[in-house]
């Protein structure tokens, strides 16, 4: 058997494997250790297990050890253990209660409200199942109070958690350029603007819905005290800062990324004890969390890195970019094709495990084509947003519909996830055609 | 005991991380005021990392937190999941014997040979490839005993832990559990 052929039934190995429950990371590194051991030993065209074991082991160990062993990758467990501090120490719903006020009077406030607060979440968390996990405790209960659309009451945050991956700090920018070997500070840049663009697009999205159907968000009729928005707005100053320390730290040039997750963690301690908001013991459970989290994360990531190795020994993507070039696709028809791929591995599986399956062929393609890879990254973490909020597993629809439980049936929160999904596919759409969007802040850093 | 020595290795990480963030804050703190640094920053939270990212493994395992793609098992029955989620774990143990072994090597290696990172500090090569072997072989137990103890629960008909009603959709709380761990 060749090595391409080895690769390519590899592939389906690792998709077989996935569909019938295997851990991502062990199946990933099982079918790469087995794969490599098979090239090594056919090499010479006899099979020669024994000559197979130390290269197979060297490459297994080395890969995995060299992704963990390093300095870069210290801003995961560090930006993660920011998200669960900040959590705990009462910072990431600031942005929330502050828009609620603010927004109070405006026909779909909450709902406005609940999507800026997921943007806030999201500059500080990086993640959009966590995003979607705490807005929707907080948001879709009011909001089903009040008599908001079960639909609206659930859509708009399973939408606006998506923003997570887009806005810096970003755990799926982190894992993307550590498979491209790209600027994460400058994927960090590059995603603000498009999850700008997105947050005003489902800010439009509840405002004509609203305009159509006003009953589909009843107007509040409390009173505000007076000063309340002031405070409000004075109460948000340390999701702020984080916010601040990250992207201002990062296009002043006065940080690294990683830098910036360490002092951002270090502030959000700061904050939170100083305010009294954060304890020893709520310290110690949140980086108990982080602990776990990272280590679920980096396992997959080092599979992947060995999965990465063993491709690259099977000399599989360069025959795909072969067999790509030769049938003369444009640029366009490509990336209608890796739009119609993320898109349908999205209905299925987690965007971690879309990424580390699909960058490893993807990349050279990419390469050849002549993208910029920041820009591409952008697309394809703009790809995976999508992903998360499509039928028949959208993760951040589900996790919405764990919070709701019987009050709104899943069915229902899809149908109203429909009207955000047409503004993210416009929103992708933009990025596509005009990669200003994305470049425009990491060209001018 | 296990369990014990799980917490043990899971707070060793936090204080790994904990580390890491001192660290790194120190440095940019140290060479914003003073113009200085602490010397060797980058090799000591390499190895920090090491420490943070593999000792919670074999916590994370009990949690049954690695990430999973339910889609196609929930809709067999209970029986056929708790035989897939078995299936996952001894394919768990398959791939995680080639680290260890060759974990084994290359810190057995570094140990005897005195290897160490050129620096201010000279620090040794040894602790992070040791902590890189402990965590795993303690990821590795820890599977193992998992597959023993689904086998059983299994072989008298008891569900086996992550298991659900067949033909259910994944459950927002599975999906949690799975992507952001208690």
């Amino acid at each position: 058997m060749d090595p391409a052929t080895v690769g390519l039934v590899a592939f389906a190995a690792v998709i077989g494997l996935l569909a019938i429950r295997v851990p991502i990371a062990f199946a990933l590194a099982a079918v790469a250790t087995l794969g490599s051991f098979v090239v090594f030993a056919t090499r010479t065209g006899d099979f020669l297990p024994a000559r197979a074991i130390r290269p197979t082991t060297s490459i297994v160990f080395s890969n995995s050890f060299d992704l963990i062993h390093s300095y870069d990758l210290s801003m995961i467990p560090l930006f993660i253990a920011l998200g669960h501090v900040a959590y705990r120490a009462d910072i990431t719903t600031r942005i929330y209660h502050a828009a609620r006020v603010w927004l109070a009077r405006v026909p779909g406030g909450v709902a406005m409200a609940s999507v800026v607060g997921c943007g806030g979440f999201s500059a500080i968390t990086g993640s959009s199942i966590a995003c979607a996990s705490t807005m929707g405790r907080i948001c879709s209960p009011e909001m089903l109070r009040m008599g908001y659309d079960p639909r609206l009451a659930t859509a708009s945050v399973a939408a606006g958690g998506t923003l997570g991956s887009l806005i810096p700090p970003s755990v799926l920018f982190i894992i993307y350029g550590i498979f491209t070997e790209t600027s994460i500070a400058k994927l960090f840049l590059a995603g603000i603007l498009p999850g700008l663009l997105s947050l005003a697009g489902f800010l439009l999205v509840i405002l004509v819905w609203v305009r159509r159907d006003p009953a589909a968000a009843p107007a509040w009729t409390g009173e505000i005290p007076p000063g309340a928005r002031r405070a409000a707005a004075w109460a948000a100053w340390p999701a702020l800062l984080l916010f601040g320390i990250i992207v201002g730290g990062i296009y002043g040039g006065v940080f690294t990324a990683t830098e910036s997750a360490a002092v951002c963690l270090a502030a959000a301690v700061l904050i939170g004890l100083v305010q009294g908001k954060l304890t020893a013991r709520s310290l110690l459970e949140a980086l108990r969390e982080t602990a776990i989290q990272t280590s679920s994360i980096f396992l997959i990531a080092a599979a992947a890195k060995i999965f990465v190795a063993f491709i690259a020994l099977t000399n599989v993507a360069p025959a795909i970019v072969e067999a790509v070039t030769a049938a003369e696709l444009s640029s366009a028809v490509l990336l209608v094709a890796i739009a119609a791929i993320y898109l349908l591995l999205g209905m299925f599986l987690d965007p971690i495990g879309i990424m580390v399956l699909t960058l490893p062929l993807l990349i050279p393609l990419v390469e050849t084509y002549g993208f910029d890879l920041i820009w591409f990254g952008v697309v394809v973490i703009k790809l995976l947003e999508i992903g998360l909020v499509t039928p028949p597993v959208g993760l951040n629809v589900f996790v919405i519909a764990n919070v709701v439980g019987d009050r709104v049936p899943i069915d229902r929160i899809f149908a109203g996830i429909l009207r955000f999904l047409s503004v993210d596919v416009l929103v992708l759409v933009l990025i596509v055609a005009f990669p200003i969007i994305s470049l425009l802040i990491p060209g001018a850093a | 005991m296990l369990a014990r020595i799980e917490r043990l290795l899971l707070d060793l990480s936090v204080v790994a991380i904990a580390g890491l963030g001192l660290l790194i804050t120190a440095s940019v703190v140290l060479r914003a005021g003073f113009n200085s640094g602490v010397p060797d920053t980058v090799v000591m939270v390499r190895e920090l990392m090491v420490a943070a990212i593999v000792l919670p493994l074999a916590a994370a395992t009990t949690a049954r937190a690695h990430i999973v793609v339910e889609f196609v098992a929930k809709r067999l029955p209970v029986r056929v999941q708790g035989a897939l989620i078995v299936l996952g774990s001894v394919v768990g143990l398959l791939a995680l014997a080639p680290l260890i072994w060759a974990g084994w090597r290359e810190a057995s290696h570094a140990l005897t040979s005195g290897g160490f990172f050129f620096g201010q500090l000279n620090l040794p090569k040894w602790p992070g490839r040791v902590i890189f072997l402990v965590g795993m072989a303690f990821c590795w137990l820890r599977l193992l005993l998992l597959v023993i103890g689904d086998l059983r629960r299994l072989s008298a008909g008891e569900p086996v832990p992550g298991t659900s009603v067949p033909g259910a959709m994944p459950t927002g709380e599975s999906i949690e559990r799975a992507v952001k761990p208690r």
